[in-house]
């Protein structure tokens, strides 16, 4: 399996329960570093204002909500994220149309080539 | 004097001409009528005849008291199969199934009066069945040399087709109006270029029209729709063609609604159009159903998704270092019913909650050995789906788990579930599920962690926002669950 020649620090925002412990072993097994996870909305608002984090990995339906405030926040931090859905690209809002997008189910080595598509060294942090 | 009965070739020289009529009147025997022989008959009698003979306009004269017959080929076409029986007979007898009516106009005509009928109606035999007919009559008395009216003159000018035609239209147009009535479809009418509507009927949905108004489009359409709904309506004036088309329309109460609307052109005789008539059927309710599907579909496919992956997450965990392949897809399989389980107590739930008791009792049900050694009870709430969704399968794993090691794995051990809701120091309401396995065999923590610890202790704890506690005591295997009561359960 790849190993990230940068580790990265990764939120991981996951409303079920299963798939975010899937997710959360894949990051690992990839290399890099899983923060914390967030399973509802403000908490996962609450992690991506004030936590240490390369990136996030954003799932878009938090149990009925959408996680676009999420998104915004990243946003206005420069921090970059990789929404994951089921809705697929025709599930996001369209201000995030083209955003990279992971449809699930999904394999490790896609996830692997939507971080290294996002092209981040780490260096800045 | 000519003898009133002749030979072939000695016809009278009167009345000259006639056609059918002036020949059959020639040879007709009169001596057999109440007017005599012809050479007997007065000037006024023989002058009316002739005048009446040289008409191209159906005319019978009705001459003396029985107002013996005598009339024209115009007549005779009218008289239908009567003819030619009818010449020289009493008008009583000869039109017998409306002797009333002409036992009047004798009367009248003697008298010296007039009648005139517009598109009388009358029933008459005149091709061996009832007949129903409308006519223009109009009776004259004619007056003899000595200037007493002896007979009645009788212009007849059937109407029957004309009758018929506008009866036609009429009922036509008695159906049209039935039928814009009845239908619930907003009706109207546009000039031959749609440059002005000229009448609408709104049915309540859209603004009533009573006189022509230009600027129809700022009242109906919506500013961004208005450039297609117009090229629609063009090409249909264009090709003189039925317009059809579903646009969006601003309705009489101000909200967007949906209309199917057609108009057919209504042409002249050189193929212009006069106008357009048009009916438009709301479809707001079809579209908005429409729109629901549509979200629904979307919706499940989501949820089909991510379905999937959540059984990609399940067998990721359950062949993750596998020593027992048989064993491994024995609870693959499992899971999956688990899972299968836990979309049932969500639809049944219509995908809006399910009740805490409810979801754990289906989950552990199914592997109970014996009624009397599973209890389920306490405080229930309302779970949102997709904790309970998280509990059912967390709770698959302890009772699968207690089959295999614990309590339900021999035969007396017993599982109590119990919930109750409890207020924290800081007043905010709280959960606290207990699993607690007894008089099973003696339990030992287990080498390693298996998927149903990790799922408890690493996923429900954060689902529900709480802390998962699992202690593997001598006794039997105590799980508690401590969560906030309405963090995450829907409201």
């Amino acid at each position: 399996m790849p190993t990230a020649e940068v580790p990265l620090r990764i939120l991981v925002v996951e409303d079920e329960m299963t798939i975010a412990m899937l997710v959360e072993d894949m990051l690992v097994e990839l290399g890099h570093q899983v923060i914390d996870l967030a399973m509802r909305l403000p908490r996962a608002a609450e992690l991506a204002s004030t936590a240490d984090l390369d990136l996030a990995i954003l799932d878009v339906n938090l149990d009925g909500r959408k996680s676009f405030p999420v998104a915004e926040i990243l946003g206005e931090r420069g921090i970059p994220f990789i929404f994951a859905t089921g809705y697929g690209p025709s599930g996001l809002d369209p201000a995030y149309q083209g955003h990279p997008v992971l449809t699930k189910p999904f394999l490790v080595e896609e996830l692997d080539a939507a971080i290294a598509g996002l092209g981040l060294t780490g260096e800045e942090s | 004097m000519v003898a009133p009965n002749h030979q072939q070739g000695d016809e009278p020289a009167f009345p000259a001409g006639g056609g059918e009529a002036g020949r059959l009147i020639r040879n007709f025997d009169w001596s057999t009528t109440s007017l005599g022989p012809m050479s007997g008959w007065p000037q006024s009698l023989k002058t009316m005849t002739h005048m009446l003979l040289l008409s191209p306009v159906p005319i019978v004269l009705l001459w003396g008291e029985d107002g013996v017959m005598i009339y024209n080929d115009a007549y005779s076409g009218f008289a239908g199969s009567r003819h030619p029986q009818l010449l020289g007979s009493k008008v009583r007898e000869g039109w017998d199934e409306i002797a009333d009516f002409n036992d009047n106009v004798m009367k009248v005509g003697l008298s010296g009066g007039t009648l005139a009928y517009e598109n009388q109606q009358l029933t008459l035999f005149r091709r061996g069945k009832p007949e129903q007919v409308w006519m223009n009559l109009d009776y004259s008395p004619v007056p003899d040399e000595s200037g007493k009216p002896a007979g009645v003159m009788a212009i007849v000018v059937e109407t029957t087709q004309r009758v018929l035609a506008e009866q036609k239209l009429r009922e036509s147009e008695e159906r049209f109006r039935a039928l814009t009535t009845a239908t619930s479809d907003i009706i109207y009418r546009a000039s031959a270029d749609w440059s002005e509507m000229r009448q609408l009927d709104g049915r309540g949905h859209l603004t009533d029209i009573d006189s022509p108004v230009m600027a129809w489009q700022d009242l109906y359409l919506l500013p961004e729709d208005r450039a297609e709904v117009e090229e629609a309506i063009a090409q249909a004036v264009r090709d003189r063609s039925v317009l059809q088309y579903e646009h969006r329309v601003r309705q009489a109460d101000g909200a967007t609604g949906w209309v199917l609307t057609r108009a057919v052109p209504i042409l002249d005789e050189a193929g212009e159009i006069i106008e357009w008539f048009g009916a438009a059927t709301d479809v707001t309710d079809r579209r908005r159903h429409e729109e629901h599907l549509r979200l629904v579909v979307h919706e499940l496919n989501h949820r089909v998704k991510n379905n999937l992956a959540m059984t990609q997450a399940i067998a990721a965990q359950t062949f993750r270092n596998v020593t027992d392949l048989k064993e491994s897809q024995q609870r693959f399989s499992q899971r999956m019913v688990a899972l299968g389980q836990a979309n049932d107590l969500l639809t049944g739930e219509r995908w809006v909650g399910a009740s805490l008791i409810g979801a754990i009792r289906q989950s552990i049900h199914p592997h109970c050995p014996e009624e009397h050694r599973c209890g389920v009870d306490g405080d229930d709430i309302k779970l949102s789906p997709k904790t309970a969704l998280a509990l059912t399968l967390a709770m698959h794993e302890l009772a699968t788990n207690a089959l295999k090691y614990g309590a339900w794995s021999d035969p007396s051990g017993r599982v109590t579930v119990a919930s109750s809701t409890y207020k924290a120091p800081d007043g905010s309401g709280r959960i606290r599920i207990e699993w607690r396995e007894s008089d099973g065999p003696p339990v030992s923590p287990p080498q390693r962690r298996g998927f149903g610890s990790t799922l408890i202790e690493r996923g429900l704890a954060r689902e529900m926002g709480g802390e998962v506690k699992m202690d593997f005591q001598p006794e039997g295997l105590v799980c508690i669950i401590d969560a906030p009561e309405s963090l995450y359960a829907n409201s």
